[in-house]
């Protein structure tokens, strides 16, 4: 009886250990998530027109990769980029200082096309008026103003087929013209070194459209037939600008679209304050409960609040454990599992005052209280458990975080309403004779 | 200390007073959410923008108002956070709220912040629908083959119908209330659903121990007396999980609001649910059929 005692009361020990480390300091080792910190949720979209299943997935890969080499760029600790269904990318960053940069950065991922610009004066005349002929299309160049602001400036007119498009593009990088302006270089691959041949060959004086996402973002002129496959942009360029146009077309080698379909952004503001506010009320609500306990079951309801805090202590150490991101409803779940987590212990301590009521001894009372309360408290918990589990596996973000820690509460739930107190129990009674039970 | 001692109330004689309590609720709300029609629903189901802002001092709403309708960009709301008149939440039409908060910004200058800004387009709010759908069915579905196991098909039944009541009550509570059901409403509803089953199920199991033990054929006897041998757990669990939504909603930031508004509604309705709606049906339904219960 002894040492299976001291067994039981060790591995509580150890659970309380191995939880307290796990989880100790919680600034370091409990991941916040983006509610909490602030920062931009990105939900991003592969245009599926004229592709095929199987080309899909691929094409998602690939810009998955694109997306994660931007998101580098921008330096940002701790981004999630992760690939959802066959068609979706999902982007976490957290704690962007310019969210709307970054969006405008990462959404950028997109067809890149060369478009020989129109000089035909009449054609763009009647284009202007509204009238624009089959297979051609007017567009506006997008130049930053001296606020550095992107502005709409005058349209051109372009031909709606494209001479060229980004996958034929090896490489893009800046470098420096003899007077030491930065330019564009650009290199292009075997089959787009033959086509970019033809195509200058035949358009010496006209400009070349370089459109990314339907908008021109620089419109070189052709000088000269460019062979083999490498060309220089050069313009009256600053290193940031020859910088975005390099990036631009280097990421132009995925031939779709993608679309941005959900974008949150959360100021730093509104995360501390829920990280505040949510801690303060769930720690008022947790005193609530203790307090309570102790008031309704006197010494018993110290043996329920025991396991509320061990309860707690497992689910922090379990998700630091487990690397699980806590989110403003995961603190309400924690919350709530305080509210929860104490039901086990009243439906046996209700059962236990059942059976002294029927005249059995306080220890053929609490064994049978514990025993009998045991099926309620595994039917209703389980019942719980799939709710958790549903919300954690098919939730999303914040909801997901919420069905992580309900769970894991769940969990410690069983292990410190139902055996912890017991040992406990167990060993009091055992020790201290006692004859009669005030509960 | 005891609070319930000994009860003796005949529930299950009065079921029916309490279904037609629940019908009225939800006949009223399902009339206020046609009524309403989108406007029910957040922009995460819908689509949409939405943009949370704190200026720095107090501001005229009427003003705010006239800018964002000056823009002509359609049907929009700005609903106002806490009493202070400087947080506010602005719904959008898609994809006009960069457009918006420039104009702010001409307006206001830097007397704003943005905490929070969502867009949401219509594919990517249709997933979100499908997600929570299926989110729900599958979760009903566990539960209903976990009870059907452990108790038995009518008991499964039983318990679904409840928390399908419960939904659809806290539904119509929050859209006659005037509030929207989005994201953080969803989460909500799942986990009324655990609560109310977890609620259900001690019920359930006070019954089948007696069934088992007695033998009776008597079971609207049967059920009151194992409601009421339950009823002091139910009301302190109840309680302490109230306290800690009550925590929440009054303590927990507007984020939490109407979270816990939801939890609060769905806790109590969940109580009532597992007594005068899971187990009052389980007593229609063997009356009806003329069958004993098999468990």
């Amino acid at each position: 009886m002894r040492t299976q005692f001291y067994i039981k009361f060790g591995v509580i020990v150890a659970v309380i250990g191995i939880c307290f480390y796990l989880f100790y300091p919680p600034e370091k080792k409990v991941k916040k998530g983006l509610d909490l910190q602030g920062g931009i949720h990105v939900v991003l979209e592969v245009e599926k027109e004229n592709l095929e299943e199987k080309s899909l997935s691929d094409l998602t890969e690939r810009a998955l990769e694109i997306i994660r080499n931007r998101v580098d760029a921008l330096g940002v600790t701790e981004p999630v980029i992760q690939k959802e269904g066959t068609d979706r990318i999902i982007v976490d960053l957290p704690g962007v200082k310019e969210p709307e940069k970054a969006i405008d950065i990462i959404g950028k991922t997109a067809l890149l096309e060369f478009k020989l610009v129109i000089d035909d004066e009449n054609l763009y005349k009647q284009a202007l008026q509204g009238n624009i002929q089959e297979g051609y299309e007017l567009v506006y160049l997008k130049e930053k103003d001296e606020r550095g602001i992107y502005r709409e400036t005058q349209p051109l007119l372009l031909k709606s087929q494209p001479e060229l498009t980004g996958k034929y593009i090896v490489d893009a990088y800046v470098g420096y013209d003899r007077t030491g302006f930065p330019d564009v270089n650009l290199v292009l691959d075997k089959e787009g070194a033959k086509i970019f041949e033809e195509v200058t060959g035949k358009n010496i004086g006209k400009r070349l459209a370089i459109v990314l996402d339907g908008v021109i973002k620089s419109a070189p002129q052709i000088r000269e037939k460019i062979p083999e496959g490498k060309a220089v942009i050069t313009g009256k360029f600053t290193i940031e600008e020859a910088r975005e146009l390099a990036i631009v077309l280097r990421s132009g080698a995925l031939p779709t679209k993608l679309n941005i379909i959900y974008q949150e952004v959360i100021g730093p503001s509104l995360g501390k304050e829920s990280v505040q506010k949510g801690f303060k009320s769930s720690l008022y609500g947790a005193i609530i409960v203790l307090i309570f306990m102790i008031f309704y079951y006197l010494y018993f309801g110290l043996l329920a609040d025991f396991a509320l805090a061990l309860n707690i202590l497992i689910l922090l150490g379990i998700m630091a454990g487990m690397k699980g991101v806590l989110t403003l409803p995961g603190i309400a779940g924690i919350a709530l599992t305080c509210g929860i987590a104490v039901d086990a212990n009243i439906l046996i301590f209700e059962r236990i005052r059942e059976e002294l009521k029927a005249g059995k001894s306080p220890k053929a009372s609490v064994d049978a209280g514990y025993h009998r309360a045991w099926a309620a408290i595994i039917d209703s918990n389980i019942t719980t458990l799939i709710t958790g589990l549903v919300l954690f596996i098919f939730g999303e973000g914040a909801i997901k975080g919420f069905g992580l820690t309900l769970s894991i509460g769940i969990i410690a739930n069983l292990f410190t309403a139902v055996f912890a107190t017991k040992v406990i129990v167990d060993w009091i009674i055992i020790n201290k004779k006692i004859e009669k039970l005030r509960i | 200390m005891e609070l319930i001692k000994n009860t003796n109330f005949n529930f299950m004689g009065k079921r029916k007073i309490f279904y037609c309590f629940s019908l009225l609720i939800i006949i009223l709300g399902i009339s206020f959410m046609i009524i309403k029609g989108e406007k029910n629903f957040g922009v995460d189901f819908v689509g949409g923008d939405l943009i949370n802002i704190e200026f720095s001092q107090k501001i005229d709403v009427a003003s705010l108002r006239r800018i964002i309708a000056q823009e002509n960009i359609g049907s929009f709301t700005v609903q106002e956070l806490g009493v202070e008149g400087k947080n506010y939440i602005i719904r959008l039409p898609q994809k006009t709220s960069d457009l918006i908060l420039e104009r702010l910004k001409n307006n206001f200058g830097e007397n704003f912040t943005v905490k929070r800004k969502s867009i949401i387009s219509p594919s990517m709010s249709i997933s979100l629908r499908k997600k929570a759908i299926k989110a729900f069915l599958i979760g009903l579905i566990c539960i209903l083959i976990y009870l059907t196991i452990r108790f038995e098909f009518k008991f499964a039944v039983g318990a679904v119908v409840a928390l399908f009541h419960d939904i659809l009550v806290v539904l119509s509570i929050l859209v006659i209330s005037g509030k929207q059901i989005d994201g953080m409403v969803i989460a909500a509803l799942l986990t009324i659903i655990g609560y109310s089953v977890n609620d259900t199920v001690v019920v359930f199991d006070r019954i089948r121990e007696n069934a088992r033990k007695t033998r009776t054929t008597d079971y609207i006897a049967l059920f009151n007396k194992s409601i009421n041998e339950t009823l002091s757990r139910t009301i302190l669990t109840g309680l302490t999980t109230i306290f800690v939504v009550l925590c929440l909603f009054f303590l927990g930031g507007e984020t939490l609001h109407t979270f816990s508004f939801c939890l609060l509604i769905g806790i109590i309705f969940g109580t009532y649910s597992s007594i005068f709606i899971a187990s009052a049906i389980i007593i229609d339904w063997l009356k009806r059929s003329n069958v004993r219960l098999k468990i």
